[in-house]
């Protein structure tokens, strides 16, 4: 099943810390065409890292394979390992539902589901854990204040999670990601629809979550995988370009693609 | 410089004239659109008023009693309305209550769980039912749906309800094959395709994105369909359902063919009984007095008013329903 990989594959950016995500040999196709090449990286566990890389590089679609959300659509397919704690998540016997409440997600754009704030996210601790109303209602509060976004809806929790702006719906999915008790949090690009104070708060709160959460967020922003990552990826065409501690790849990058990048002489 | 100087006199004389043309156009098409908006009101006063007129001999001989009475009665031409109209509204509720689930189900299994290359035989084959002209579900109807519940379906079932009190008088025999329960059986199969495309387009309306945060956190496609795509779509559905249910209380030639025609209420589904369209379709040719066609008329107006409430309603509900949602 697991094919031995020479130690040198591995990029560890991190080489005290535990892995939490490892990726052997990834690739990912939509229909014929290669979106992921060869894709082999470590991802250390409480910690940021960053996805970073011109449109259409492939830097979604890894981080779509790491809750395989990418089979709700027929044609797509990924070949290779990702190992979560060791266990490889493309092996068919893998629970997707399980392995969906392991791995968390936020979108760009907020969605919170049509009902009441509550319920957006009570909805999720429901579906995996029986607990009493009171229990429910402290963990509501929980995840509220987690996101930062308690004081501000405390008094209409009842009101539809449509009728908020959407850096507090933003805010309330990152709420009913977290209230599920994820080990990884996925966010593609969770800033890029919200104004410079909303990402602020969402800033301070992803570094806050990365206490307890191994987060991995994919992002156009430079600037903003500079001040939140821990490591950073670079990826350009499919392929991962560069991987290392964040401040390396912006302080002193190895490849010339990575440098010209950043500098931002292309993407 | 100056020769575009010298050209911006004759460019501001085109410009204008092009302009005076735009503006022209313009007027006629705004003309064109609001005489059409404005014949849509125009028709359907023109329908009222004549509605009411035809009908106004009948409603003026009996009164109140013409919507209470259940006699029909053309040799003494005494005329109530109410077994036609019991039998419209309870023949096109029990369609509806068959038709949404299913419509429903197969709109989620299409849209969520369908292998992609059955979707699409599968979608149109349930639009090419509602292609099927309704006379042939009639006789279709007639010929070999209702004796097929006259010997199998009806038997067994009055055999399982008999002694149960309330079910044994809604399902009481003997087993005719048609009559209330055959037509909204028919009733069914004809609006199921309305409600079914209507119920599919609106699902997939739904952002992926949102379908894929609820998947995201762990649910079954039971559980983004119940609590996501259903909710998102409510709307969509309600309007679904009413396109239904228009179509199936103003059905008349399916219906006229299994409903038995017999202007009585009787507790039994089995019974022969009759709907205002069927009425009027089948005795317009042998009204011979003015009070029985104004009679007719006067049905007509009838349904008229039921769909027009049914559709208030509906719009009510949905103003009650995203009023409390926020939404």
């Amino acid at each position: 099943m697991s094919q031995m990989l020479s130690p040198d594959m591995t990029i560890a950016a991190e080489a005290t810390a535990k892995a939490k995500i490892e990726v052997k040999n990834l690739n990912f196709y939509y229909g014929q065409s290669k979106a992921l090449k060869d894709i082999t990286l470590s991802l250390p566990e409480r910690s940021v890292t960053a996805f970073i890389g011109p449109s259409g590089c492939g830097k979604s679609t890894l981080l779509r394979v790491f809750n395989r959300i990418y089979e709700l659509y027929p044609k797509q397919t990924a070949e290779g390992q990702v190992l979560l704690d060791g266990q490889n998540i493309l092996d068919r016997s893998q629970d997707l539902n399980l392995l969906r409440t392991k791995i968390g997600m936020v979108f760009q754009k907020p969605t919170p589901f049509p009902m009441s704030i509550y319920e957006n996210i009570a909805f999720g601790v429901r579906l995996y854990e029986k607990i009493s109303k009171s229990e429910m209602d402290g963990r509501v509060e929980q995840a509220l204040k987690r996101a930062a976004l308690w004081t501000e809806v405390k008094d209409k929790l009842n009101a539809s999670g449509l009728s908020l702006s959407g850096g507090q719906q933003q805010r309330l999915c990152i709420a009913r990601t977290v209230a599920v008790k994820p080990e990884v949090i996925l966010l593609d690009e969770p800033a890029s629809a919200l104004d410079p104070l909303s990402t602020a708060k969402i800033e301070e709160l992803i570094d806050e979550l990365q206490a307890d959460y191994t987060i991995v967020i994919v992002t156009h922003n430079m600037q903003q995988a500079a001040r939140v990552s821990k490591q950073t990826a670079f990826m350009y065409l499919g392929e991962l370009v560069e991987f290392d501690r964040t401040e390396k790849i912006f302080t002193s990058p190895r490849e010339k693609r990575t440098q010209d990048y950043i500098t931002g002489r292309f993407g | 410089m100056s020769a575009v100087q010298e050209a911006l006199p004759a460019i501001r004389g085109s410009r204008d004239a092009t302009v005076r043309r735009f503006a022209l156009t313009d007027a006629i098409f705004h003309g064109l659109t609001r005489a059409a908006a404005i014949l849509v009101l125009v028709l359907l006063g023109g329908v009222a008023i004549s509605l009411f007129a035809g009908s106004w001999q009948a409603l003026s001989t009996f009164g109140f009693s013409f919507l209470t009475s259940e006699s029909w009665n053309p040799v003494t031409e005494k005329f109530g309305a109410l077994a036609p109209i019991y039998g419209t509204i309870v023949t096109s509720a029990i369609a509806i209550l068959i038709a949404v689930p299913l419509g429903i189900g197969i709109a989620i299994f299409l849209t969520e769980l369908c292998p992609r290359p059955l979707r699409r035989p599968i979608g149109m084959a349930v639009e090419l039912l509602a292609g099927i002209p309704s006379i042939i579900y009639g006789i279709w109807g007639l010929f070999v749906l209702a004796p097929f519940l006259q010997t199998t379906v009806q038997p067994f079932i009055i055999g399982v309800f008999h002694g149960i009190p309330g079910l044994n008088s809604l399902f009481a025999g003997p087993p005719y094959g048609i009559g209330l329960l055959t037509s909204s059986l028919i009733l069914a199969i004809m609006v199921l395709p309305f409600i079914t495309s209507i119920t599919k387009d609106v699902f997939d309306t739904v952002p992926p994105v949102l379908k894929e945060s609820a998947y995201g956190i762990g649910c079954t496609t039971w559980e983004v369909t119940r609590r996501v795509v259903i909710p998102y779509t409510r709307i969509g559905i309600m309007g679904g359902v009413m396109v239904g249910l228009g179509r199936a209380l103003g059905e008349t030639m399916a219906v006229t063919f299994v409903i038995g025609n017999a202007h009585r209420i009787s507790t039994s589904l089995f019974a022969p009984a009759t709907t205002i369209s069927a009425t009027i379709a089948n005795e317009f040719t042998e009204a011979v007095g003015d009070l029985y066609t104004s009679s007719l008329v006067a049905l007509g107006l009838i349904l008229f008013v039921i769909t027009f409430l049914i559709l208030a309603i509906a719009r009510y509900m949905l103003m009650r329903i995203d009023a409390r949602t926020g939404a």
